[in-house]
């Protein structure tokens, strides 16, 4: 695992609800949004399983293993409903 | 052309802003907010968006839907903030010369929104209750009733369903075979299917590939196809993969799948899926058609059966394709060869059953047999496929001629100004058939068309240009000689040079 580095997160829908806020700024060293999204399940009690997520990583659609770096703008997507 | 908006909806200015004067058709689709979901009443709905996201995937989907049905234009509004029961929240319209189109893209766009575009709707009940859409966990398993009756087979059962769901398959070409596989497998629910074609829907290729219609004559196959898959059914993923498999890409094509569908129509085709497979242990469902009769075979390392250079001991897929046939079409590729219909819609389901078959463990004796069945008489007769020994394919891969380390894929097709930065080392060469004297380019040397030993030792000695007086077979045994391993064969792009 790396050291903690700055990373910028967003919340939508259900999950900015759940967190309470729109958007966090953490140093974390979690190496992928998985890793990520397991922190901040634990900091800030969101119950939304990660298995119904996608993630977007600087807007654009990512996979949960990819690798993070220092200033990523991490999206996680809670199922979507357009239309 | 896709919008994000917060201000309600002008149905009216958007329609003007799709005036084209070539535009016999305006199909125009809005999705408004209803006064209930899912049995309960809904007093309004509150549209949340990732902006930045939401436009580049809203511009994505206008963009991909534009090229799926060519000459079609696009545009698409979608809402954001407190909306009221009636109120507009996404409106499509799209300007196209004829309807069939408009109204097949139309439908595209509703769809790809409402499987991408990152949106969220709170619905608001008259209890003071409120929910997010799609995010509750009875939401979740939406694909409940679809399978019951495969499900009710003993053969299959929930567990079995559950291995289809987890199974990724790919299929090669979306073609004839490809198309009716592909939909029988995607009904059965796996889980996540790829199709790869470079090709473009034809007028006719239709009266066989089920899954394309007039409205989709132009359109890149794969895509079109993988659009289609999802209308039959929303509850996998389907991806396409508009590339053609050279023996560049197709172990990075392959890796990762639990089975592969060889639906191509080509020898040279044929054999790199197969070597790919065979390197990479991934079992492989293989079918072939001429005219009424079809090839069914299930190749698998280790199995029982040989694998398809036992079949063809020595014979290079050059030569299978027979390059020096004269009749009209038969450049080996069955692009323009005659074909019945029904013959490649047999062959393709029989290649998804054999497909489900092997994920769900079922298979038996298709491992080791040919199976030849003929749509003329009727008859489907079993043919022993036993591994040939001193078969050098089963032996060790590394003898194989595709099986060389990957390169870059580069163009088939170089254009006559390009042809000196090959450097001085290449060749041009004009193909000649039987009796037609050497012409035109005195530079060229002039080689017959089914003199393989010659091209060969000609591309192994350096880069080599092919010519020829339509431009037609230069391009297949460019392609061909490449399949075989040598990477530094072109075509000459610009056919008037000998025309």
């Amino acid at each position: 695992m790396s050291a903690p580095r700055p990373l910028h997160v967003r919340f939508f829908a259900v999950l900015r609800e759940q967190a309470g806020c729109a958007a966090v700024e953490l140093d974390s060293a979690a190496p992928t949004p998985a890793a990520l999204y397991a922190e901040l399940r634990r900091r800030h009690a969101l119950t939304f399983p990660a298995e119904l997520l996608k993630v977007a990583v600087n807007e654009r659609y990512a996979d949960m293993d990819t690798p993070l770096a220092a200033g990523d703008r991490v999206v996680f997507i809670p199922p979507v409903a357009g239309g | 052309m896709f919008e994000l908006t917060a201000a309600p909806l002008q149905p009216e200015a958007l329609r003007q802003r799709l005036a084209r004067p070539d535009a016999g058709a305006l199909v125009v689709f809005e999705g408004r907010v209803r006064n209930h979901h899912l049995g309960r009443p809904v007093t309004k709905l509150e549209y949340e968006a990732f902006d930045d996201l939401a436009r580049l995937e809203g511009e994505a989907i206008a963009g991909e839907t534009e090229e799926l049905y060519p000459g079609t234009t696009v545009l698409c509004v979608h809402r954001t903030g407190s909306l009221a029961i009636g109120d507009i929240a996404v409106w499509i319209g799209v300007a196209s010369p004829h309807r069939q189109a408009g109204f097949a893209a139309c439908r595209h766009v509703i769809e790809e929104i409402k499987r991408r575009l990152p949106v969220w709707k709170k619905e608001h009940h008259p209890d003071g209750a409120a929910e997010w859409v799609n995010c509750t966990v009875e939401a979740a398993p939406a694909d409940r009733g679809y399978y019951d009756r495969q499900v009710a087979l003993p053969e299959i059962g929930a567990a079995g369903q559950v291995r289809l769901a987890a199974a990724r398959v790919l299929v090669v070409g979306a073609g004839g075979l490809g198309c009716p596989a592909a939909l029988y497998l995607a009904g059965a629910g796996i889980g996540r299917l790829t199709l790869v074609d470079d090709g473009r829907v034809e007028l006719s290729n239709l009266h066989r590939q089920v899954l394309f219609t007039p409205a989709e004559v132009g359109a890149p196959k794969a895509a079109a196809a993988a659009a289609r898959l999802r209308l039959h059914n929303p509850h996998i993923q389907v991806a396409a993969r508009p590339v053609g498999l050279t023996a560049a890409n197709a172990r990075a094509l392959v890796a990762g799948h639990d089975a592969v569908l060889d639906c191509t129509d080509n020898f040279a085709a044929r054999f790199v899926v197969h070597d790919a497979c065979r390197a990479l242990d991934v079992p492989l469902v293989s079918a072939a058609v001429h005219r009424f009769e079809g090839t069914l075979e299930v190749f698998r390392r280790g199995g029982a059966g040989g694998c398809l250079h036992c079949q063809w001991p020595g014979r290079t897929a050059a030569e299978l394709d027979r390059p020096d046939a004269t009749a009209p079409g038969a450049d080996g590729r069955c692009a323009g060869a005659a074909v019945f219909g029904p013959a490649v819609g047999v062959l393709g389901v029989m290649q998804a059953a054999e497909t489900l078959k092997l994920l769900l463990g079922l298979d038996a004796a298709a491992a080791a047999q040919t199976r030849l069945v003929n749509l003329l008489d009727g008859s489907v007769v079993p043919i022993a496929r036993p591994p040939r020994p001193g078969c050098p394919a089963c032996a060790g891969l590394d003898e194989l001629r595709t099986d060389r380390p990957a390169r870059p894929d580069t163009p088939v097709l170089v254009e006559p100004a390009a042809v000196a930065s090959l450097g001085p080392a290449a060749r041009t060469v004009f193909l000649i058939e039987p009796g037609e004297a050497p012409a035109a380019d005195a530079g060229a040397l002039a080689v017959p068309a089914q003199d393989l030993a010659r091209l060969r030792e000609l591309a192994d000695a350096g880069p080599l240009v092919l010519s020829c007086r339509h431009g037609i077979r230069s391009v297949a045994l460019a392609r061909l000689l490449r399949a075989e391993g040598a990477a530094a064969v072109y075509a000459l792009g610009d056919g008037s040079v000998h025309g």
